[in-house]
């Protein structure tokens, strides 16, 4: 093997990316819903957002064709929006690696928020701040590290995505197929030194990702 | 401006299905085992309104009812005769449209930020220049300016009271409410800042609701007092009154000492080391002997004695050290659970404590003439109001 491809981890840490970013976003808000507020179905929504974590990932990746594919009614209304389809793309690597990593972003920003003093933000309130204002500059920067561990913990978790991406954007190489793709890929195809590459590359970002996570969330 | 609070809140079982528990607006679950229910109705005009009483008794509660923080069942709360809080009409303004200033108890600063950062939070809706100069104001009206720079964690407690103090006044609130602000200071800091909270209430005028259980805090401080006690008021009034009258029992536990009266300064012994006060209460007064301090003659004090420190006679004690002799008539005699309680009418209404067998070996009954006699080192003299 001569010359090494290294589109499928350029794509991983791209999807990776921009998975992070929209989920970092609901996760948060997700966190603060679950440790702030007191609404019926409380506990059901906190199980729900969990469930990605312990399904099986073909679970996931069918519920999400299902739920996005070209002939659902969300499917149809992302591809005329978009105009083009959701599955089978990067786009929905994007979601499939995003909605696993959901569940770590809700439960290590819940906690993260749920430790900020509650009588900084009434005293933030009585000083004539909004509840968005008081989120912004009172509970978020207090939550800060657990916030940052939950968007490296997702970080970690969307590069490594392989079922639910393979069943939903599928693994077509040089579109689709991701760095955990390419590597099963590989292997099977007898292409040893090639998944090994990926594999010694992936364990060593996602290492040092959770190295990094641990130190700010026991450390102070 | 006067602030108008009628408010029940109940923390019994079944208000939403979780026993000692309540929704607060911020959606927290809150629990409060120990609360009672609070049913409370007061006006607090301009100046210094005391709300005194042991812990879990409803103070705090009451401040966060007025604040918005925590929502009452029922009731309505005024300011001005601006509607903030009412059950019947449905008013139920956000806290932070409320214009209130809050002292948290555990002050509550923002650990993120520097004083400075703090005391501007809230600040809006000004000029640059507006904004310095109200700054200003607060940093050297409360003298934190060498401080500005620090987080709360690198101050002291009596400096971080400052702080939180000067942001509880940036917005100019029409009310402030202080949650024992001096509860964790020690004492020269508090005297000191309690001068600051006079001058500030002498510039603002606006009405400062004071939660405290330090009877001395109350004294220094006190205007109008209002007892709490398991969530209901028990009495009001000038502090001297309700400490110096023939106490309710439950005023009495509260403070601790029975014996509390107004007096002034007939004369000075700097060589006998005592200062001899005339006390006085609505029926009659009496000349005692107290501890030499730097009070003026002719000045006003306070003088407490505790009950169990006086000592009943039936004949008149001679050849003691005892400088406070005094002779009168016992007015009523009322058994507790482990003492009983002898009042004497002598010049003034003190009441002293004996067990049940002194009770009967000295055959003690009321209109009885007896003696009371107490150390010039039993009578301590409480911080004086202003």
């Amino acid at each position: 093997m001569s010359e090494i491809d290294w589109f499928p981890l350029i794509l991983s840490l791209r999807v990776a990316l921009i998975a992070t970013a929209f989920v970092v976003v609901l996760g948060v808000a997700l966190g603060w819903l679950l440790a702030r507020k007191r609404f019926f179905g409380r506990e059901f929504l906190d199980a729900a957002v969990t469930l990605p974590l312990v399904l099986p990932p073909t679970v996931l990746g069918y519920y999400l064709l299902v739920l996005l594919g070209r002939r659902s009614f969300v499917g149809r209304a992302i591809e005329s929006i978009t105009g083009q389809p959701l599955v089978f793309t990067w786009r929905g690597a994007v979601v499939a690696a995003g909605i696993g990593a959901l569940p770590l972003v809700v439960k290590t920003s819940r906690t993260a928020i749920a430790s900020v003093d509650t009588n900084l933000e009434d005293a933030a309130r009585t000083l004539g701040q909004s509840e968005w204002r008081v989120f912004q500059r009172v509970t978020m920067p207090l939550a800060s590290r657990g916030i940052i561990a939950a968007g490296m913990l997702a970080f970690a978790r969307a590069l490594g995505d392989f079922g639910a991406t393979l069943m939903v954007a599928g693994n077509i190489p040089g579109k689709t197929q991701t760095a955990a793709i390419a590597i099963f890929d590989a292997s099977q195809a007898g292409r040893d030194n090639y998944a090994l590459v990926l594999v010694v590359i992936l364990s060593a970002v996602t290492l040092l990702l959770v190295y990094s996570t641990n130190k700010l969330t026991s450390g102070r | 401006m006067t602030l108008q609070v009628r408010i029940k809140k109940s923390f019994g079982a079944g208000r939403d299905g979780t026993s000692g528990r309540f929704r607060s607006d911020s959606g927290l679950p809150e629990t409060h085992s120990a609360m009672s229910d609070l049913d409370v109705d007061f006006e607090a005009p301009a100046g210094f309104t005391i709300l005194f009483g042991a812990s879990g008794s409803g103070k705090t509660t009451t401040l966060k009812a007025i604040s918005g923080i925590v929502r009452p069942d029922s009731g309505r709360i005024c300011i001005d005769g601006d509607v903030i809080f009412d059950s019947v009409a449905g008013v139920n303004l956000p806290i932070r449209t409320r214009g209130i200033g809050f002292v948290f108890q555990d002050l509550a600063l923002f650990p993120h930020l520097t004083s400075l950062e703090n005391v501007e939070f809230g600040i809006s809706g000004l000029t640059a220049a507006d904004r310095r100069r109200r700054v200003q104001t607060l940093i050297e009206g409360l003298r934190i300016s060498h401080i500005v720079n620090r987080k709360p964690r690198e101050i002291s407690g009596g400096e971080a009271q400052r702080v939180a103090l000067a942001r509880a006044l940036s917005r100019l609130p029409r009310l402030l409410l202080l949650d024992e602000p001096l509860s964790a200071i020690d004492e020269e800091t508090k005297l000191s800042i309690i001068s600051d909270l006079k001058r500030i209430n002498r510039e603002l005028q606006l009405p400062i609701l004071y939660v405290t259980h330090s009877r001395e805090e109350a004294i220094s401080l006190g205007e109008k007092l209002i007892v709490y006690e398991r969530g209901r008021i028990v009495g009001r009034g000038e502090p001297i009154e309700i400490f110096g009258t023939p106490i309710a029992s439950s005023i009495a536990r509260l403070t601790g000492v029975e014996n509390i009266f107004i007096g002034r300064v007939v004369s000075r012994s700097e060589t006998g080391g005592t200062l001899t006060v005339e006390v006085s209460d609505k029926e009659g007064k009496c000349t005692i002997d107290v501890p030499y301090g730097n009070q003026a003659e002719g000045g006003s004090v306070t003088v407490a004695v505790s009950a169990g420190d006086i000592l009943l006679a039936t004949e008149e004690p001679r050849h003691t050290s005892l400088r406070n002799i005094l002779t009168g008539r016992i007015t009523s005699i009322e058994d507790q659970s482990n003492r009983t309680i002898i009042k004497v009418k002598a010049g003034v209404n003190w009441s002293t404590s004996v067990t049940r067998q002194a009770v009967r070996e000295l055959g003690l009954a009321q209109g009885r003439e007896v003696w009371l006699a107490f150390k010039t080192h039993s009578c301590y003299l409480l911080d004086q109001a202003e």
